[in-house]
């Protein structure tokens, strides 16, 4: 299983949000979905589920650092605690 | 072929000419700024969580800190983790979130109306009368809104979407600011207020429409960009270390700890600028086209001069102006927060860069172009009954043009000229465009605002300069507002007179004086107040005959006079606004608390200087709460159909009318026909019963026609609401004024109304403003209706507001320019306020409703803003279609 599973274009470090429905590829400039498979040229963006500091607890919700709330989905690009879970 | 009740209905029309005339010919934007355009178009409505979840992690992890100190490290922490977007082509960039068109919940603020309506809290806000409104709000179908739930997307307030994955996480923050919001301390303390419980069936009946303190608690102002624009970020920062060492110890230390919030707060700034930055400087190193690629290189070495420094150039300055704009904008919930006179701001800059070649016309005119994309992508998340039942999604941000200079000359310059072009080229709904009418102001830039006006944008409204000083100098002459200063004013949001300051700015050893705004919100307190309703309470002794709830206790008069009438009405009147005052202070005065203004405060003169926020009444002006009207013209026509009806001709007794409002005139309602005009309602097979009555009052005398009968009635109303309005004191005891804009309310409040005795059936849309005639019923030419409309001092008020509907035939062509000028002219010479106007054929409007997909861009005035058609709720594209047409002026 690869650790890619799962993902879609909404986790990649090139996805640029339009809206809730629609965004685009900041290497190709083409209209792609959030929902979207990935490409080959993925980088994964900095979020919440790819942090070993995130515990899961239920659906699209967890912990920060066992104490704090967290969201899955939540690009933490900024966040200074973030580190990558698995490698990249 | 119409039936007879029909006929009565369509009494007041007239037969349409054999053509639907189109708008005269409209020009192109550059292809930068359309391409940005028609992904707006593309684009829907988006919520994220990003900013509340920081800012609620934050203000968590600081409990037990300064309550200021605690807001500005919310703050902070909010803005440095915001996710940089910056899409292709732009040439200005920065957004209040990572969506195109993004907004987010403010839970800090409160957190009900967002939840399920299953959910408690919803439940609580519901039974406080809090979200009656949004019951009776009809939201648009089409454009940008999110309507409904999508796969995984879910709509919230029938126009947000939100991710499913963020979803749980918005409920949990919520829940988190559970009786810690505004909204929730202020309605604790509210309730200690005297005859509460009115102010709750207030709510419910929506006689009033909805609190200030924690919908909206800022807006309805004019910004002022002066300090980062003279000193840059860092020299703001320097400002306040001086301050520190300068207050640290002493008594009134509140300055202490506000110039450290601004400067935590300010640090959050430079993060979010630099973050942006760094982006640009990621799409440069993966960009292959070679212009894109500077761009974003220029793009990144612009967001970190400015991170710091003051602006070098037009552009720099635009950048700073905009990002500015936005950071206010994410610190509260906010709607109308106007740039202000950002032509005569940035002149200094334009100025010296177009001398120095730096830029050119071409160059500027896109820029202009892509300002006005970047206003329009602004959405504000509120309620149903706010977002929808007041701003029809808008949430305007004016900016003005024209008025007097410090000196008392026009003001009028070449990049207003600009703007003005931008506004025809690239017609967006913002900013929407104000022009401060002066008979200073030189023909040229008067033609040029007609030549905007005409292509049918609706901008810019026109405005009375002198009218407008007029009332600031009776509001403000007592916190030192003289002449020269009343001539720095703007209009805040849709429509409200915002007073502003001169401000020095240097440039090359060089003076320039430059307006701003200097006063916080100058609309906020008493929202709105239904005025047809209200008569309807007094006609049934305080009862509320749609709900069967009593309002008020007995007004004790057998109503056998009008003078009996009209007193009834008017201690009704004042016995809403004295409970309304009351708790609206309390839950501003929660807002200050809980959520001190802290970018804004430092923006506003003398905020920096005085070591005090908004709050703590640190701006220059501090009179600025108000009691909002709706219906006026609804109300006025009413009380002329009572007084011949009743009063004089003795045709029917006041237990007729009551009967025949109970009865709707023998009609259905607006909600069972789902139509709000009163040209589309259904009679019932009881209409015949009262097919006399019904007559008899649309026959009744109507304001807009130059009868001093009814016009006097109006006259009586304004003389007498503007003085009361004073005797109510704002959380900053300060004397409060009338304000008499309808924004969109006119439609939720004309939904909960009854038929009312001058003809209305029950549940159709008000007038829209407060001296627009009642659709159809000013029958003799526009200068009747401006003498109508002019019979009382508008100068009393923050503001009046008239719309007229004029076909485009009527303005064709430069003979019709300067038709239209004079005319404009007219009404404006006569003392009125403010006018604006639609130029379109209403059977175009009529087929919009019918095919939305194909007139995604039209753009139609509704009352102080301009909007797209398809994001109008019906209520509202029903009033604007039945508006007169005036086919010869």
């Amino acid at each position: 299983m690869s650790i890619m599973d799962g993902l879609s274009c909404k986790d990649c470090k090139y996805y640029l949000p339009v809206d809730v429905f629609s965004g685009m590829c900041k290497l190709s400039k083409e209209r792609i979905g959030p929902d979207d498979p990935l490409c080959a040229k993925v980088e994964k963006i900095a979020k919440c589920k790819f942090c070993s500091n995130y515990t899961p607890e239920k659906d699209f919700l967890g912990k920060c650092m066992g104490n704090t709330l967290a969201y899955p989905d939540l690009i933490a690009a900024k966040c200074a605690d973030f580190q990558w879970y698995n490698q990249k | 072929m119409l039936t007879d009740a029909q006929n009565q209905i369509n009494y007041y029309g007239g037969e349409p000419g054999a053509q639907v005339a189109s708008r005269e010919g409209k020009r192109q934007p550059t292809p930068r700024a359309n391409s940005a355009r028609e992904l707006y178009f593309e684009t829907k409505s988006s919520v994220s969580m990003e900013f509340p979840y920081w800012y609620t992690r934050r203000w968590e992890e600081m409990e037990g800190e300064i309550p200021i100190i605690r807001r500005a490290e919310a703050l902070k922490a909010g803005f440095q983790h915001l996710t940089p977007v910056i899409y292709p082509g732009e040439l200005l960039c920065m957004g209040k979130s990572s969506y195109l068109r993004g907004s987010f919940p403010m839970p800090w603020l409160s957190e009900a109306f967002f939840m399920a309506a299953e959910n408690k809290l919803y439940q609580e806000a519901q039974e406080s009368g809090k979200l009656t409104a949004d019951t009776f709000t009809t939201m648009g179908k089409g454009g940008g809104n999110v309507t409904k739930s999508v796969g995984k997307v879910l709509s919230i307030a029938g126009k947000f979407g939100l991710r499913v994955e963020e979803m749980p996480a918005m409920l949990e923050v919520a829940k988190k600011w559970k009786d810690k919001s505004v909204d929730d301390v202020g309605h604790k303390y509210e309730q200690l207020v005297p005859g509460y419980k009115e102010k709750e069936a207030l709510m419910r009946s929506v006689i009033c429409m909805f609190d200030s303190g924690y919908t909206l608690p800022q807006g309805r102002e004019v910004m002022n960009y002066y300090y980062p624009l003279q000193f840059g970020i860092d020299g703001i920062i320097q400002n306040c270390e001086d301050g520190i060492a300068d207050v640290a110890g002493y008594p009134d230390m509140d300055r202490l700890y506000f110039y450290k919030a601004v400067i935590l707060m300010l640090e959050g700034i430079k993060a979010w600028i630099i973050n942006y930055a760094d982006e640009a400087l990621l799409l440069a190193s993966i960009e292959k086209e070679p212009q894109q690629k500077t761009e974003y290189l220029e793009m990144a070495e612009r967001l970190h001069w400015i991170s710091s420094k003051p602006p070098r150039s037009f552009h720099d300055a635009l950048q700073m102006l905009w990002l500015f704009h936005v950071a206010v904008l994410n610190e509260d919930a906010i709607s109308g927060l106007s740039p202000g006179r950002v032509g005569q701001v940035l002149y200094p800059f334009w100025q010296r860069d177009m001398k120095n070649g730096v830029i050119d016309r071409e160059k500027s005119l896109e820029l202009l172009e892509c300002m006005r994309i970047k206003f329009t992508e602004i959405d504000c998340f509120a309620s149903m009954g706010v977002v929808g039942g007041v701003l029809s999604g808008n949430t305007f941000n004016n900016l003005c043009l024209g008025g007097l200079l410090k000196d008392g000359t026009s003001a009028a310059n070449e990049l207003e000229m600009l703007i003005l072009e931008a506004g025809i080229t690239c017609d967006t709904p913002q900013p929407t465009l104000s022009l401060l009418y002066d008979e200073k102001l030189p023909e040229e830039f008067l033609l040029k605002g007609v030549e905007c006006t005409k292509i049918g944008t609706g901008y810019p409204a026109w405005v009375n300069n002198q009218v407008a000083m007029e009332f600031l100098l009776g509001n403000y002459a007592h916190e030192g507002m003289n002449l020269e200063e009343a001539r720095a004013w703007a209009i805040g949001g849709c429509l409200e007179t915002s007073p502003g300051s001169w401000m020095p700015l240097e440039l090359d050893n060089e003076i320039h004086w430059i307006p701003g705004g200097s006063a916080p919100a100058t609309s906020v307190g008493v929202h709105f107040l239904n005025l047809p309703k209200l008569l309807e309470v007094v006609l049934f002794d305080g009862m509320d005959m749609r709900t069967g709830q009593r309002i008020f206790p007995s007004h004790g008069f057998k109503l056998e006079t009008y003078d009996e009438l009209w007193q009834g009405f008017k201690d009704y009147f004042s016995r809403a606004c004295h409970v309304l005052t009351l708790t609206n202070n309390i839950q501003h005065d929660a807002w200050r608390k809980i959520s001190p203004s802290l970018i804004n405060s430092m923006l506003k003169p003398d905020c920096l200087a005085k070591g005090k926020d908004i709050g703590q009444m640190g701006c220059r002006y501090n009179t600025t709460f108000n009691i909002e009207s709706c219906g006026t013209t609804n109300l006025v026509n009413s009380l002329g159909s009572l007084k011949k009806n009743v009063f004089t001709d003795n045709n029917y007794t006041l237990h007729e009318y009551r009967s025949a409002i109970l009865a709707n005139f023998g009609y259905k309602t607006a909600q069972e026909t789902g139509s709000y005009s009163l040209i589309d309602q259904v009679p019932t097979d009881d209409y015949p019963n009262w097919k006399k009555i019904h007559r008899q009052s649309l026959d009744a005398p109507k304001f807009g026609n130059d009868n001093p009968f009814v016009d006097n009635i109006l006259k009586e109303w304004e003389d007498w609401f503007c003085d009361m309005a004073h005797n109510y004191r704002s959380l900053y005891d300060q004397p409060m004024y009338a304000c008499q804009i309808s924004v969109s309310t006119h439609g939720p409040m004309g939904a909960v109304t009854l038929a009312s005795p001058d003809g209305r059936l029950s549940g159709t849309t008000f007038s829209d403003g407060s001296v627009s005639a009642y659709p159809g019923t000013d029958k003799n030419g526009p200068y009747a209706l401006f003498n109508s409309a002019t019979c009382w001092n508008h100068a009393q008020s923050q503001n009046s507001q008239l719309n007229m509907k004029i076909h485009p035939s009527v303005v064709k062509g430069r003979e019709g320019s300067r038709k239209f000028l004079e005319l404009i002219r007219a009404y404006l010479r006569k003392g009125g306020f403010h006018v604006q106007f639609n130029i379109v054929d209403s059977r175009m409007l009529k087929q919009a409703q019918a095919e939305p997909d194909k007139f995604r861009s039209l753009l139609v005035r509704v009352a102080g803003f301009t909007q797209y058609w398809v994001e109008l709720g019906k209520q509202i594209q029903d009033e604007v279609i039945s508006r007169t047409e005036y086919e010869e002026v």
